[in-house]
C-alpha cells in the first residue's frame, strides 16, 4: 500500500505539492490526472525516491520510501522524459537492470523484446524516439517489480505497443497484485485502465474516488416545470452550471441520479432527464470550480 | 461477444453485467454454460481486470451466474428472478420516457396488449 501523509514539496518558492494526502491499496491500478505543473510526476518521483518531501511522509507498505533501497527494488518508475541510454545495447541494459531488481525476468525481457521487434545488439542512442520508449517500458515490465509507476507512459506508444503493455499489466495483476499508477492527460486511457482516480490542480488533490464512483457523480439535467422558476430558484441544490433556452432548463449538479431526482421533484418537473457527465465532462467542470478555465486561455 | 463500449458514460462494469443479463434474455447465454475468465475478458476488452471482476461479483451477488474456485464462472439456473428484477426496471424507465413523451397509461396498455399477442407468450 501507498501512503502520502500531508506531503509537501516546493521548488524555491513554487509548490508543487500543498499537504497532499493519498491512499493506493495493493492491486490498485491508480490514475492520477491533472494540468500541466499540478504535480502529477512529483508524486511519481517522491514515490520512485528521487525526491524527498519537504515535510509529511511518502510510505509504501510502511517503510519511508526516499534512500530506502529495499522499496526502491520494488518500484520501477517508467519516466516521461527521454531516459540517457548512452552506449548501452539491450544486452547491456538487462544486465544492468538485473543486477538492481532481484525478480527481473530475462525470459520475459526477451519475450518482449521480439514481440516489439527491437535489435539486442545495436547501441540504444541510435535508436528512434519510439524505440527508446518501448525499451524502456519492456524494461521496467521485466523487473516485475509490486509497484509500476508510469508517467504519460501510453502517450508516446502505438497503438499495437499500447494493446500489449495492457496485456502485460492485466496478468501482472492478476498474477502479482501488480500496483499501477498511471499519471496521463489522456482520460480515454485513465478510463480504461484504471479502477481510481485522483485529480490534481496547483499541488492539491481536488477529489480521489473510485472510478465508477466518479463517473455517476454529476449529471446534466434538462427539466421543465409547470411553475416559473428561474437560476436563483436552483442555487440551493448546489449547480455547477446553469442555462435555459424557452421552457427547458439545463442545469449541471452534484448527486447521483436518485439525489437530484428527490431533490428537483419538490419543483413538480412535467420533464426531468438526466445524463450523467463523461469523465472528461467532470474533469473540465471540477477544473472550471478551481478557476482553471479552458475558455480563458483563448 | 461482450461488445461494451469504453467511451459510454456509463460504467464499464455496469455495461458488462447488463451485457450478461441481456445475453441471457436472448437465450445466447444458458444456464450452465461457462464464461470466459476475468482475465481473457480484460485482455480482450482492453480493460482493468478489478473492473470485469467487480461485475463478476454483482453478477454472483443477483444471482445470475455462481463461481467455482479454480474453475470458472457459470450462468446459474435459477436466474430467473434476477433477470426479472431487471426486466421490471428497464420496463419502468421505458414507461417513465413514454409519459414525457405524451403517451397516456392508455396508449402504453393498448402497446401491452398488442405486443403480448403478437409475441404470443402467456405473461405468468
Amino acid at each position: 500500500m501507498i501512503k502520502l501523509t500531508g506531503v509537501t514539496k516546493k521548488f524555491g518558492d513554487f509548490t508543487a505539492l500543498d499537504s497532499v494526502d493519498l491512499t493506493i491499496p495493493k492491486g490498485t491500478s491508480f490514475g492520477l490526472l491533472g494540468s500541466n505543473g499540478a504535480g502529477k510526476s512529483t508524486i511519481l518521483r517522491l514515490l520512485s525516491g528521487i525526491y524527498s518531501p519537504d515535510s509529511g511522509e511518502v510510505s509504501i507498505d510502511g517503510e519511508t520510501v526516499f534512500d530506502n533501497t529495499d522499496i526502491k527494488q520494488r518500484v520501477f518508475f517508467i519516466n516521461d522524459e527521454t531516459v540517457q541510454f548512452g552506449s548501452f545495447t539491450l544486452n547491456g541494459m538487462k544486465k544492468y537492470y538485473k543486477g538492481f531488481y532481484p525478480n527481473f525476468s530475462e525470459e520475459l525481457f526477451e519475450e518482449l523484446r521480439e514481440k516489439v521487434n527491437l535489435p539486442a545488439n545495436k547501441r540504444t542512442d541510435s535508436f528512434s524516439k519510439g524505440m527508446k520508449r518501448q525499451a524502456i517500458v519492456i524494461t521496467g515490465l521485466a523487473c516485475q517489480t509490486d509497484y509500476l509507476l508510469l508517467d504519460e507512459a501510453f502517450d508516446g506508444l502505438d497503438p499495437t505497443m499500447r494493446i500489449i503493455v495492457k496485456r502485460m499489466l492485466v496478468d501482472a495483476m492478476l498474477d502479482r497484485q501488480l500496483t499501477t499508477i498511471i499519471s496521463s492527460h489522456n482520460l480515454k486511457e485513465i478510463n480504461e485502465v484504471c479502477d481510481s482516480v485522483a485529480l490534481l490542480h496547483q499541488g492539491k488533490t481536488l477529489f480521489n474516488r473510485d472510478l465508477d464512483s466518479v463517473k455517476g457523480s454529476i449529471h446534466k439535467v434538462q427539466a421543465a416545470f409547470k411553475g416559473e422558476y428561474s437560476r436563483e430558484d436552483f442555487e440551493k441544490y448546489g449547480i455547477l452550471h446553469y442555462s435555459r433556452s424557452q421552457s427547458i432548463h439545463y442545469i449541471i449538479m452534484k448527486g447521483s441520479e436518485e439525489e437530484i431526482r428527490t431533490k428537483l421533484s419538490e419543483k413538480d418537473p412535467i420533464v426531468l432527464d438526466l445524463i450523467p457527465l463523461s469523465l472528461e465532462e467532470i474533469f473540465i467542470y471540477e477544473m472550471e470550480g478551481m478557476g482553471y478555465d479552458a475558455g480563458q486561455l483563448d | 461477444m461482450f461488445d461494451i463500449d469504453l467511451q459510454s458514460r456509463i460504467p464499464i462494469y455496469e455495461q458488462l453485467y447488463k451485457r450478461v443479463v441481456e445475453m441471457t434474455v436472448k437465450k445466447q447465454l444458458s444456464p450452465g454454460d461457462k464464461l470466459p475468465s476475468v482475465r481473457e475478458l480484460a485482455k480482450s476488452l482492453g480493460v482493468n481486470p478489478n473492473t470485469v471482476s467487480k461485475a463478476f461479483q454483482s453478477l454472483e451477488r443477483d444471482g445470475i451466474i455462481y463461481s467455482l474456485a479454480g474453475r470458472g464462472s457459470f450462468i446459474s439456473e435459477s436466474n430467473g428472478n434476477a433477470i426479472k428484477e431487471n426486466a421490471r426496471a428497464d420496463f419502468k424507465t421505458a414507461v417513465k420516457d413514454a409519459l414525457s413523451a405524451g403517451l397516456t397509461a392508455e396508449d402504453m396498455t393498448e402497446i401491452i396488449a398488442d405486443t403480448t399477442s403478437i409475441g404470443g407468450t402467456k405473461l405468468d
